[in-house]
């Protein structure tokens, strides 16, 4: 049992998990408040993308090129490094703050296109129908199209938000302390990775299980609907 | 600012360069492993399915970040030589490993969407469950597979980025040990390091929306 001990020394992890349990807990809530904001940004990059003004349409879809096409490390560097050097602005932002932006901006545009692509996937028989029987557009949109888009959308919002929780572990690189940065405080402070990074990926597993049956769940009800 | 732009362009190029060697390397490897797990997942026996099941799970349960961490700073802890890596070769590894677990769902969704007819009509023909397999599914499911898998590219071009921590000289290291030198053109240069991202992911991002155009898309949870 002696390598045991020396390979993973539970007694260091003991005495370190009230840093690891606050850690679970700060990427819990700022993954739940990006996820949130990330919500809305997508919303409104969707009714900006099925717009029928030009500029509006493609300033969207430029948005959302440009965060899919770039790393969300990238991003973060230039909103937290970057925003406060813009001459004229000078906008401190703390490494909190400056994460959760450049995550709910980066998961924006993802949730842009699952909300597009949920909306689109409603049949035009629908539209046409709640056209015939005199409904005006807010009327279309509020009652008919989005409760079915609604339906298409949950699945995958829930694929992205378990992409957005993980995502949340590379704000440890820019000194938000959450989950991962408490594996990095035993690295630096005891010189032990492994008690650190097999704790922290053990915590990640935890949540990731969760969504996981949180999404079959979530299927299987949405399924007996349709 | 030119003079700037005349020292970090150079170093930033060979970073580029590197990322390109880098994700290449994983899309190869990642798509080699994830080919066989994804056959495993769909064509096993009960053992390889859940095997290669937990196996995709725990890759996909945990970020890259702490992929990365752990096959650079826990595995030479096992003092096994094997596991006594260089930055480069840990990135390769973990970005492939990374990689496969895409690449496998993609696989296993893409063959398990080939109609049962074709299976069974193989079968009647007195095909075995490779010819079943080499002349009837696999060219039917490559096509579908296509769009998915430039999707998994773009992913893992964009993850290379994350290699910067473990100290790989690539775009974002190279973009970092050049703030150092101007720390006053720090948005400059990042700027011009997600518009080198850009021009090397937007290509196959637009590349996969043709394919999805023309074959189909895949439906899937990547």
């Amino acid at each position: 049992m002696d390598w045991i001990f020396s390979f993973y020394n539970y007694r260091v992890v003991a005495e370190y998990l009230p840093i690891f349990a606050n850690g679970m807990w700060a990427t819990v809530w700022i993954s739940t408040v990006s996820l949130v904001l990330s919500l809305i940004i997508g919303t409104l990059v969707t009714l900006a993308h099925m717009s029928h003004r030009g500029w509006l349409n493609r300033s969207a879809s430029a948005y959302i090129e440009a965060i899919r096409a770039t790393p969300l490390l990238v991003q973060i560097y230039v909103i937290y490094f970057g925003l406060p050097v813009v001459p004229l602005l000078d906008w401190r932002i703390g490494a909190l703050q400056g994460g959760i932006i450049a995550l709910a901006l980066n998961s924006g545009a993802y949730m842009a296109e699952i909300i597009r692509a949920g909306i689109e996937a409603v049949p035009s028989s629908q539209t046409e129908s709640a056209m015939a029987v005199g409904m005006s557009y807010r009327q279309r949109m509020v009652q008919v199209i989005l409760p079915q888009a609604f339906a298409n959308v949950l699945p995958p919002v829930l694929g992205q938000a378990i992409v957005l929780i993980k995502d949340s572990s590379l704000l440890s690189i820019i000194t938000v302390s959450e989950l991962l940065s408490a594996g990095l405080t035993i690295l630096s402070e005891r010189v032990m990775p492994n008690e650190g990074f097999l704790t922290v990926a053990v915590g990640y597993l935890a949540i990731y299980l969760v969504m996981l049956v949180l999404s079959v769940y979530t299927q299987r009800r949405l399924g007996g609907i349709r | 600012m030119l003079a700037m732009y005349q020292n970090v362009f150079p170093f930033l190029l060979q970073g580029l360069w590197q990322t390109f060697v880098i994700s290449m390397l994983a899309i190869f490897f990642g798509s080699l492993v994830g080919a066989f797990v994804g056959l495993g997942r769909a064509r096993g026996n009960r053992w390889t399915v859940r095997g290669f099941g937990a196996y995709v799970h725990m890759l996909r349960g945990t970020p890259f970040l702490v992929q990365i961490y752990i096959v650079y700073f826990v595995l030479p802890t096992t003092n096994l030589a094997v596991f006594q890596l260089t930055s480069f070769q840990a990135a390769v590894i973990a970005l492939s490993l990374y990689t496969s677990t895409y690449v496998a769902e993609i696989v296993s969704a893409a063959i398990e969407a080939v109609p049962r007819g074709q299976n069974e009509a193989a079968q009647a023909h007195g095909f075995n469950g490779f010819q079943t397999l080499w002349y009837v599914v696999l060219p039917q499911s490559f096509k579908m597979m296509m769009p998915p898998m430039g999707g998994v590219y773009v992913l893992v071009i964009k993850n290379t980025a994350v290699l910067s921590v473990i100290g790989v000289t690539e775009l974002v290291r190279e973009a970092n040990v050049s703030i150092q030198r101007f720390p006053s053109f720090i948005l400059s240069v990042f700027l011009l390091v997600a518009l080198m991202y850009f021009c090397y992911c937007y290509p196959v991002l637009r590349l996969t929306r043709w394919a999805e155009k023309k074959w189909g898309g895949l439906h899937l949870n990547v």
